[in-house]
């Protein structure tokens, strides 16, 4: 995809000015360089202040839990003052995105988080410092958290997030699918709760008896790459990517089968229309739909409706076999940062008991990725039952399929999958037509 | 020759400051574009330079093609409908009502105008729901069908154009309202005197006089539409499959999503050449029918 990067000599800010230079002739330069001088003058700033810099994604409302976080790390490490911004958006690609535009504009922060969707992208690029030496240097403190970790989480953050065999990224929190139900239309409707080893005929009988007896929609269908598609496609045996995100495999069979199944939901009226504002927490809640796909993420929902006790989760049906995509989050130090070791020490703190035990409590929408976490209270309280199936679900997961061009990428496949969904073309047309673009991307 | 540079020094200077927000904001990027559109450049690497790459991907690219499409006939029936609703609104305006109505009416009209195009893209989003929507609600107790509008490959551009009279059409209203009353009464008079007919005299008086009005809104119009944006990010992302995929939709996509960055300035450069040539024919055409 990208034109070969010269590793050894690699600078943002430099390239960029001297590409200007290039560009535009020296006019063009003189007056790009005042403005860019003017307004974007900061920078050489974020290194020579004595601030550790993170960006991370994140919306106002989160920065508050952010913020807890970041006092009880200054508490113990007062000599290091933290300044995180967080920047909004709807998914990681948009995040990916801003935070590409920012580097672009030689804004460098020292520490950056990055979901799966974006870790090979950012390592691929050379713009992360390797943290091979750093993680020799503090062997004991990994040993232990690794221990503490699914060894897939361990195997898939090294087959994934580096190409040339350098470790840039730790794995961090991670999210699962899982179905989220509920309880009051099973019980009205007369249907028993899923199982954790139920089938899509199960899943669509549920649909159909919740409609016919309550008129509440079964399942809210969406074109969401990571929430609404990929679980459907790994639970029929196959996804949208081979397994080293070479060659896209969005045309198969039995991802054409997955995208009818959805479709037919959609027709039957099983499923909203959609393209809409349909907003699945509060439909549930409200007792007008019993299934949405979900990770950790909707507990915020299900908690402000204070629908916890009247929902459950369980895994994802299976056609056959069990799946679900996995994402997780890697904060990496920039090549860029004048502050490693600094960065190092936050990173470390991230990853540690106490870090992620708070950050747990806190954060609520990823779960954590220590086990011991994982499976306490701290995690479990005051959530939907069965909400342990999200890190069993790290069993058999798959990691989210993120070529470099991940935004594009999954810009194809949500259209493709919006047009079979709505009907506005056959599953094999829709389907097709995506994997025609997305060879086009890889 | 001494004498004339000391009557051009006092003009540029005065024109100084709006000239050099020019050739900072607008001339210094135009080159700027020109000069990223000879590369391949993806935000994070050095650019690798590709000579005229990516303007020959231009005219195969069956997207940017579709989305020049897509951008034509957005901005002619915006242009179309916009002058023909704006001027049946402001004829309506001027001569049937009373002076306080008037100024309700003119202002109820405007108001869509003031705010932005993010709010308006998310209010209709709402009314056009296909499960719980207004627009749906009252079709369904009208008995009239209900189409998925914003996900249908066919209705979503023209759903988009409603969009935007509601957004825009005020502004266009307002500048023929202005116009329509710079025409004299006397002529007018006159006109009626001579027995000419209201028709008559609307096509015969008012037209020709509101000429430059006319022809003032449509090429403000014209450029708006050809750089529409906003409803097509927030209501539909370009899609379904392309169909309203504009070219500043497809140049966003191309530079910020695939960050092709260079293929992105080719297309902005495209975009500027159809504004330039289409009001550049506007201005010829204008010689035929504005009145001067």
């Amino acid at each position: 995809m990208s034109p070969a990067i010269d590793r050894t000599s690699f600078s943002l800010p430099l390239s960029r000015r001297g590409f200007l230079r290039a560009a535009g002739g020296t006019a063009l330069a003189a007056a790009a360089g005042g403005a860019l001088t003017a307004c974007g003058g900061d920078d050489d700033q974020g290194s020579a202040t004595k601030e550790l810099s993170l960006v991370y994604m994140g919306t106002a409302e989160e920065q508050a839990a952010w913020n807890k976080l970041f006092a009880k790390f200054t508490e113990k490490h007062p000599e290091i003052k933290l300044k995180a911004e967080g920047v909004p958006g709807p998914g990681w690609g948009e995040f990916f995105n801003k935070l590409s535009t920012r580097l672009a504009g030689g804004q460098v922060p020292d520490v950056i988080q990055v979901a799966t969707e974006g870790q090979r992208l950012f390592a691929s690029k050379g713009l992360l410092a390797p943290l091979d030496d750093y993680i020799a240097k503090d062997q004991a403190v990994i040993d232990e958290y690794y221990a503490d970790l699914d060894p897939n989480l361990i195997e898939w953050n090294k087959k994934y997030s580096s190409t040339d065999g350098k470790t840039y990224y730790l794995p961090g929190e991670f999210n699962t699918m899982c179905m989220w139900y509920s309880k009051d239309l099973f019980a009205k409707a007369g249907v028993p709760e899923p199982t954790a080893r139920w089938t899509w005929d199960d899943f669509r009988t549920a649909c159909e008896q919740i409609k016919a007896k309550t008129g509440a929609f079964g399942y809210a269908a969406g074109p969401e790459y990571f929430a609404a598609i990929m679980p459907w496609l790994l639970t029929n045996g196959t996804s949208s990517f081979s397994d080293d995100w070479s060659t896209p495999t969005l045309n198969d069979a039995k991802a054409i089968e997955a995208a009818e199944f959805n479709r037919a939901l959609v027709a039957d009226k099983l499923s909203p229309p959609p393209g809409g504002q349909f907003d699945a927490p509060t439909a549930l809640a409200q007792g007008k739909l019993a299934m949405f796909g979900g990770g950790r993420w909707p507990i915020i929902s299900i908690r402000n409706l204070k629908a916890q006790t009247r929902t459950g989760i369980v895994p994802w049906p299976t056609k056959v076999e069990q799946g679900s995509p996995v994402g997780w989050n890697g904060y990496p130090i920039m090549k860029a940062s004048k502050k490693k070791d600094d960065a190092w020490t936050f990173v470390k703190f991230l990853i540690s008991a106490e870090g992620s035990s708070f950050f747990a409590q806190l954060g609520g929408t990823i779960v954590p990725a220590r086990k011991s976490i994982a499976n306490s209270k701290s995690f479990l309280d005051n959530a939907p039952k069965g909400t342990e199936s999200l890190y069993q679900a790290l069993s058999y997961a798959t990691p989210i399929p993120s070529p470099d061009k991940g935004t594009a990428v999954q810009k194809a496949i949500e259209d493709g999958w919006k047009q079979v969904l709505t009907g506005n073309a056959s599953p094999a047309d829709a389907l097709g037509k995506a994997q025609t673009a997305l060879e086009g991307l890889v | 020759m001494t004498a004339q540079r000391r009557d051009w020094l006092p003009g540029y200077l005065f024109i100084s400051p709006a000239l050099l927000l020019f050739l900072v904001f607008v001339a210094a990027p135009l080159v700027g574009a020109f000069g990223l559109s000879l590369f391949h450049w993806d935000l994070l690497s050095t650019p690798e330079f590709a000579g005229l790459d990516n303007f020959r991907q231009l005219v195969t690219d069956e997207a940017t093609v579709r989305a020049v499409i897509n951008t034509f006939v957005f901005a002619l029936s915006s242009v179309v409908t916009h002058i023909g609703l704006g001027m049946l609104l402001a004829l309506g305006v001027h001569r049937t009502m009373t002076r306080g109505t008037k100024y309700f009416v003119r202002t109820a009209y405007f108001f869509p105008f003031l705010v932005s195009w993010a709010a308006v893209a998310l209010i209709w989003k709402y009314v056009l729901d296909p499960t719980f929507g207004l627009a749906t609600h009252y079709l369904q107790e009208l008995g009239l069908p209900v189409t998925n509008w914003l996900a249908s490959p066919t209705w979503a551009l023209p759903t988009l154009i409603v969009v935007d009279w509601w957004h825009t059409i005020g502004y266009t209203f307002i500048i023929l309202l202005a116009g329509l009353q710079t025409v004299p009464a006397q002529l007018h008079e006159a006109a009626r005197v001579d027995g000419a007919n209201a028709w008559w005299r609307f096509w015969s008086v008012t037209l020709p006089v509101m000429s430059p009005t006319i022809f003032f809104a449509t090429v403000i119009t014209f450029i708006g539409a050809f750089q529409i944006f906003d409803p097509m990010l927030i209501m539909t992302n370009g899609g379904p499959d392309g169909a309203t995929r504009s070219i500043v939709m497809y140049t966003y996509e191309k530079g910020f999503q695939s960050f092709e960055v260079g293929y992105a300035a080719a297309l902005s450069l495209v975009l500027f050449g159809v504004i330039m040539v289409a009001t550049g024919l506007q201005f010829r055409l204008s010689r035929r029918w504005v009145h001067q």
